[in-house]
């Protein structure tokens, strides 16, 4: 296994935006956010087990965690937390349109030809 | 040429060039899955079958979640190495990330390969059998046994063809006898297919001679085609006459122009003199290419085995339509003969009445009596555990999706005793259900239902997805060394943006998980 020469941990031992870098440090944070996400994949297959009587809760309940599950992953290991400005305004279109998508089954229950019809 | 930015912040953007294209591209691919997951709500709200639930094994799925998240660790600990100028560790943790990326393809090929050896008949009263096939070797069986997915045509003595559109691809499904235990044997190469034309003629039926044949049909049509323009154009003006003088009475009345009138026929009776001479030139090309030509006249041509008459064994897939004497390929060959075996052998697993008008009378159980007892007894335990608990849906439980979905879709292990179930799972006792009683029959695979569809297709991008960015993980280990000596920030740096993509394949694969194997 190589080791680093000391010349290029001098000059590299910065993460993209300059921040020193310890590798045990970073390497035990990335590990307990993986648990931590190995451990809400486990909730959300009991949840998905328990009757909270209505089906439309426990798919609610999944999305929320599962939705959790990804803020972790986007601001952890995507490094969001701590990103350039510009990442945010391509992001935060991307959101917004991302978003508008799930909501496009409403039109479904818009139809002006079936209420055309039906009255 | 040096390349700006690949290593340095660009100092409008704060970052490396390599950076924002990636923010640029996850973006794009946001928009792309989140298409596909409006598509999966549409498909979900508007189906008019009872939505799967819980179908999928669980199991696999959860492993691959355990698989990926893991590797979106030691991805970023690969990235974490090089900044710290580890590379041992950079190669130790994107061999694992790659190993990962492999075990998250075998699980998915395991999870696709069971769906495709599991079949489902969806019967005429709504009632579905799903199980597996007692054999997928379909070309030698005896009637008596299994046939797949195949439906066998004995004693062809004639067939017709559309000499627009068929050819002869339907003789690879010509079977011949070899004996009682092979009765659908191949035929030998070169083996010659004698008929008889409507004329009386013997030819060795074969695309050598089906060509012609099918020319002098299109150059006989495009010669009646011409004629039918021109007589066409003659009978034109005649008609629209006619139509002037219907739309004086019409709903919407306009004045008869008699000046009109006169003129059009006078044109009309003009071109049908100057025509004449044309049109008898044409009439007589025709009689003369019919009289040449007598297998072409006619659209449909039917031919009479001559000899022995022929044996087909055909896939389902491959024929539009059959009946009891007839087998109607998709280019509109039709065999005329004898149906012997058309039964789809199945060793049922579910049983699902959810769509079924009348449960009591299911078709399921002319095929599972022994079944019937059971399955009743256990809906009648679910239905007493269902309303202990929801006492208020007393009259209408039947409507509550849950309560179908536990007390009318049954997992045959769950109501057949040990016995029974032996014997269910035993080939040889394999049920045959008659294709009379079908209305549709496929696998798992998209074209079972729109859930196994979405499910192939958003599950399938998001395979090619792994196996795209193993593919760049693995080039940036393999050619890794020699940048990392000249330059292993920007080594680094490739890292960071091959690690964002893999952790996007997570991030999708979050949502993937319980949409498709818990909700």
């Amino acid at each position: 296994m190589d080791h680093p020469s000391e010349t290029s941990a001098v000059h590299g031992d910065h993460d993209s935006h300059g921040a020193p870098i310890d590798l045990a440090k970073s390497i035990r944070l990335y590990v307990k956010v993986g648990v931590l996400l190995i451990i809400f994949t486990c909730v959300t297959w009991g949840v998905a087990l328990i009757d909270f009587g209505s089906h439309a809760l426990n798919i609610g309940i999944g999305l929320a965690i599962a939705t959790f599950k990804v803020s972790l992953v986007s601001l952890i290991f995507m490094h969001l937390n701590h990103e350039r400005g510009l990442i945010y305004k391509v992001l935060l279109f991307t959101v917004i349109l991302g978003a508008a998508m799930m909501f496009l089954f409403v039109l479904a229950f818009m139809d002006p030809i079936k209420a055309a019809l039906t009255h | 040429m040096e390349i700006p930015y690949t290593v340095t912040a660009r100092p409008d953007t704060g970052l490396y060039n390599a950076k924002v294209g990636i923010w640029l591209f996850l973006a794009s691919e946001v928009m792309l899955f989140g298409g596909l997951f409006s598509s999966y709500v549409f498909l979900r709200i508007g189906a008019d079958f009872p939505w799967p639930r819980h179908e999928l094994h669980v199991l696999p799925g959860f492993i691959n979640t355990m698989v990926l998240i893991g590797s979106s660790v030691t991805v970023l600990s690969a990235w974490a190495s090089l900044k710290a100028r580890r590379y041992g560790w950079f190669q130790v943790n994107m061999v694992i990330t790659i190993l990962c990326a492999l075990a998250f393809m075998c699980i998915k090929s395991y999870e696709y390969y069971g769906k495709f050896h599991h079949y489902s008949v969806i019967m005429v009263d709504g009632s579905v059998l799903d199980g597996h096939r007692p054999s997928d070797h379909a070309d030698e069986y005896s009637p008596d046994q299994y046939n797949g997915d195949k439906v066998a045509l004995t004693e062809v003595k004639s067939f017709t063809l559309n000499l627009a559109k068929s050819t002869t691809g339907f003789l690879k499904h010509q079977r011949i006898s070899a004996g009682p235990d092979k009765p659908y044997a191949e035929v030998s190469a070169g083996t010659v297919v004698r008929v008889r034309t409507p004329e009386g003629k013997e030819v060795d039926f074969s695309e050598a001679w089906l060509k012609p044949v099918k020319r002098a049909f299109r150059d006989l049509e495009n010669i009646r085609s011409d004629l039918a323009i021109i007589t066409e154009r003659i009978e034109s003006p005649k008609k629209q006459v006619e139509a002037m003088k219907a739309a004086v009475t019409g709903n919407y009345p306009v004045p008869f122009d008699a000046a009109k009138a006169e003129k059009l026929l006078a044109d009309g009776a003009a071109l049908k003199a100057s025509s004449l001479e044309k049109i008898a030139k044409l009439e007589a090309k025709i009689a003369e290419m019919e009289k040449d030509n007598p297998e072409s006249k006619a659209p449909n041509l039917t031919l009479q085995v001559a000899g022995t008459p022929l044996t087909f064994l055909v896939n389902e897939r491959d024929f539009a339509k059959y009946n009891a004497g007839e087998i109607s390929f998709r280019d509109d060959v039709v065999l005329t003969g004898k149906v012997v075996n058309d039964a789809i052998p199945l060793m049922a697993d579910v049983i699902d009445l959810r769509q079924t008008k009348d449960p009591e009378k299911s078709l399921v159980w002319k095929y599972y009596p022994q079944l019937k007892e059971p399955f009743f007894k256990h809906k009648e335990e679910v239905t007493g555990a269902f309303l202990k608990k929801h006492a208020a849906h007393a009259n209408d439980f039947e409507k509550d999706l849950d309560w179908q979905h536990e007390a009318l879709r049954v997992e045959i292990e769950e109501i057949a005793s040990k016995e029974e179930l032996e014997n269910i799972e035993e080939p040889a006792h394999a049920i045959n259900i008659e294709r009379s009683d079908k209305r549709f029959y496929s696998n798992f695979s998209p074209s079972r239902s729109p859930y196994y569809a979405i499910y192939f297709l958003m599950t399938g991008l998001h395979g090619l997805h792994v196996i795209g960015g193993a593919i760049v993980l693995s080039y940036f280990l393999l050619t890794g060394r020699k940048m990392y000596k000249r330059n292993p920030e920007h080594l680094a740096n490739r890292v960071e943006v091959g690690g964002l993509f893999w952790h996007f394949v997570d991030l999708v694969w979050i949502f993937l998980f319980p949409v498709f194997y818990l909700l």
